[in-house]
Parts: C-alpha cells; sequence; structure tokens
C-alpha cells in the first residue's frame, strides 16, 4: 500500500520503507514537507465527492469586498507594480493597502478555535466551490488559485491543530517559514529546497522572528 | 516609442558586465545597478549577451486582462472576505499572544493568509495594476473617499501614473 501526501505528493511507499504506516508513530511527518501523518491518504482512495457549485448568487452583497479583502487586494497590485519595477506606484498601492489594513474591522475574542473553524469552512465548501465554479467556467488560472490556496490552508489548520495539541514544545528551538509567494507554512531548521506547493526554491521563504530577536 | 525596456534581476547577476559593453546609451551603468530606463532604448543587446540570464525584456504596455466569468467571481469574493476575517482574527491573536512560539506561528498565518488572499484577487480581475478594474477602483476612491483619512492623492498620483489598458 502507499500513501501520498496530500501537500507535496511525497508517496510513502510501505513495500519499499518495510514498516507499514499504520506502524508510524503519530508524530512522524512527511519528509518532504512536514505534513503530519494524519493527512496522508491512501493512494488508491477515490477522489471525495465535490460538492456541486453553490449556485453563485450575483447580488451586490456578494460582490462586496470588505476592507481586508481591499488591503489584500491593493497589496497584490503593489506586488504586480514591483514585478514590473515600478517602485513608486508599488509604493502607492501599498499606502492605499495600509489604509486598508487599519481599518479593517476587529474580530470580537478571537481564539484559536474560531480561526481554525474558518479554516475548516473554506476547506469544506469555500474552495470546492470555487473549484467547481472555476472547472465549470474553464478558468484555469482560478482552479490553480484553488490548488495552492487548498494546500496552505489545510497546513494553516494542521499547525493550529498540533499547536492546540502540543502546545509550545513543538515550536521550542525551531523555525517558522513562509513561502513568500504561494503562502505555504513549514516549520523546521532551513526551509525545504523547494516549495512543497509552489516549487519555488529555498530563497524565497521567509523566516518569522520573534518579537525579540534570537 | 520603444515597446520594451531591459530590466535586471540583482539576484541572478553575476556581474560579468557584458551589458555595460553592449549598451549602446549606457543605460546598464549605474550606481544602483538598476537599469535606467529613461535612457534604455529597448534594444535588447545587453539581454542576449548576458551570461547568466539576469536581464529580461519587459514591455511598456500590457495586453487586456483575461475576462473573468461572474460565476466564478461571486465565490471568489466570498472567500476573499473569509481570508480577510481569518488575517485579521491571526493578527489580534499574534499580538495578543505571550509566548514566543505562539507569537510565530499566528505571525506567519497571518501573512500565508494574506499572500493567499493576494493571489485569489489577483485572479479575481486585479491582477494587472494598468487593468480597468484597478482603474475603476481608483476613480472610485478619488470621486467618493471611503474616508476623511483616505489617502486619495495616493490614487490620484496612481491614476496619472498607470495608463488604463482597458479604456
Amino acid at each position: 500500500m502507499r500513501y501520498v501526501c496530500p501537500i507535496c505528493g511525497y508517496i510513502y511507499d510501505e513495500a519499499a520503507e518495510g514498516v507499514p504506516f499504520d506502524s508510524l508513530p503519530d508524530s512522524w511527518a512527511c519528509p518532504m514537507c512536514g505534513a503530519p501523518k494524519l493527512m496522508f491518504e491512501p493512494e488508491a482512495a477515490p477522489e471525495p465527492p465535490k460538492p456541486a457549485a453553490a449556485p453563485a448568487a450575483l447580488d451586490d452583497d456578494l460582490q462586496q469586498l470588505s476592507a481586508g479583502a481591499l488591503a489584500a487586494l491593493c497589496s497584490n497590485l503593489a506586488r504586480g507594480c514591483e514585478k514590473q519595477y515600478k517602485e513608486e506606484e508599488a509604493a502607492l498601492f501599498r499606502q492605499i493597502a495600509d489604509f486598508y489594513t487599519a481599518a479593517a474591522p476587529a474580530a470580537e475574542k478571537p481564539s484559536l478555535e474560531d480561526l481554525a473553524a474558518l479554516f475548516r469552512d473554506d476547506l469544506d465548501s469555500g474552495y470546492p466551490g470555487l473549484t467547481a465554479a472555476a472547472q465549470a467556467a474553464g478558468d484555469r488560472g482560478t482552479q490553480r488559485v484553488c490548488v495552492w490556496g487548498e494546500k496552505v490552508t489545510r497546513m494553516l489548520y494542521t499547525l493550529l491543530d498540533r499547536y492546540q495539541r502540543e502546545g509550545e514544545a513543538f515550536l521550542a528551538g525551531t523555525q517558522v517559514w513562509v513561502c513568500s509567494v504561494c503562502g505555504f507554512v513549514y516549520i523546521g531548521g532551513t526551509p525545504p529546497a523547494i516549495c512543497p506547493v509552489c516549487k519555488v526554491p529555498a530563497w524565497k521563504f521567509d523566516k518569522i522572528e520573534g518579537r525579540r530577536p534570537a | 516609442m520603444k515597446e520594451l525596456i531591459a530590466v535586471r534581476n540583482l539576484r541572478l547577476c553575476t556581474k560579468d558586465c557584458l551589458c555595460l559593453y553592449v549598451c549602446p546609451t549606457g543605460a546598464s551603468d549605474t550606481e544602483d545597478s538598476v537599469i535606467d530606463t529613461a535612457r534604455c532604448i529597448g534594444c535588447g543587446s545587453c539581454a542576449a549577451a548576458c551570461p547568466s540570464g539576469a536581464i529580461s525584456m519587459v514591455p511598456v504596455r500590457y495586453p487586456p486582462q483575461q475576462k473573468k466569468a461572474e460565476t466564478v467571481l461571486a465565490p471568489s469574493y466570498v472567500l476573499a472576505n473569509a481570508k480577510a476575517r481569518q488575517e485579521q482574527a491571526a493578527r489580534q491573536l499574534a499580538a495578543a499572544a505571550e509566548t514566543d512560539g505562539l507569537y510565530r506561528l499566528l505571525t506567519a498565518v497571518a501573512k500565508s493568509v494574506r499572500l493567499v488572499n493576494e493571489d485569489l484577487l489577483r485572479e479575481s480581475g486585479y491582477m494587472l495594476p494598468q487593468s480597468g478594474n484597478a482603474h475603476a477602483l481608483l476613480r472610485g476612491w478619488t470621486a467618493e473617499p471611503p474616508s476623511p483619512d483616505f489617502p486619495a492623492e495616493a490614487a490620484q498620483a496612481l491614476l496619472d501614473a498607470l495608463p488604463d489598458n482597458d479604456a
């Protein structure tokens, strides 16, 4: 039997390893990307049926982007300017992005559980629904966004879950890295040689510093 | 009018300096290693000569954006608003974190979610800063700033600096 990592596609082959997958300790993680054992799926498992695309309601409410979303929209356009070597325009879009970041309404008493539940919603309905809509429209760009975003979101959900179970010990003496292209979060001493989600090289990862420099 | 300008990727540049030898205007020889776009005439000699592939020729004008179906945009916007809520929650939780590990994890989560949302919105009609969609937003903000402290002058400066490809 072979088991596949849903993040990076690494295959654990029981025949080659000589150890049944079930016998691996729960702490075992994907050697390529650090995804935990419980995320692995048997290779032969059929694709879970995708929920039918929720009929796209096109009323005005749904078309409205919140302040926080406008912040991301503008920081995206700032990146677009950077790629075209337009530094002044990038700075102007960042200024508008910062305005909207500050204008985003505060969450009421957020908790790790609430945040994990929001990720769960995206995994259960947000991404399957958008993927189905993009497939129906033949929109491969949006399908690509879903492939990356779903993997990144699954990893975030898993990391929050792991923190809630293991606490600080899980992050003591190690580093937290974010892929500056797709947002994939990796825990380890050094970043992976290539991003398991978007395949950019290690130097595209940013190390997240603590409040005090180590 | 020139159609292309040369840009140098400093990460790839190995300072073999062939671009300096071949540039007819001296645009590639600058104190900060950024090619002088005002001097560049877009001939492409530097890009062809560079042994490291560090120089690429980028267009001055970009084509219109790909059109997006409304049936895709509606669920994209819903997801973008969900991502914004996640980022905000992660940001607040990071600010309140009392331990170093949790602070770093939640800072990473906020950054990650922002990147995912940027990617989603880029694919939702906002790929190019020169797009008609971006211009429509900017025009709306200058006509009716969303609040008194909104940087309307930044929006106006962008309208002045960027062409509207979809006009």
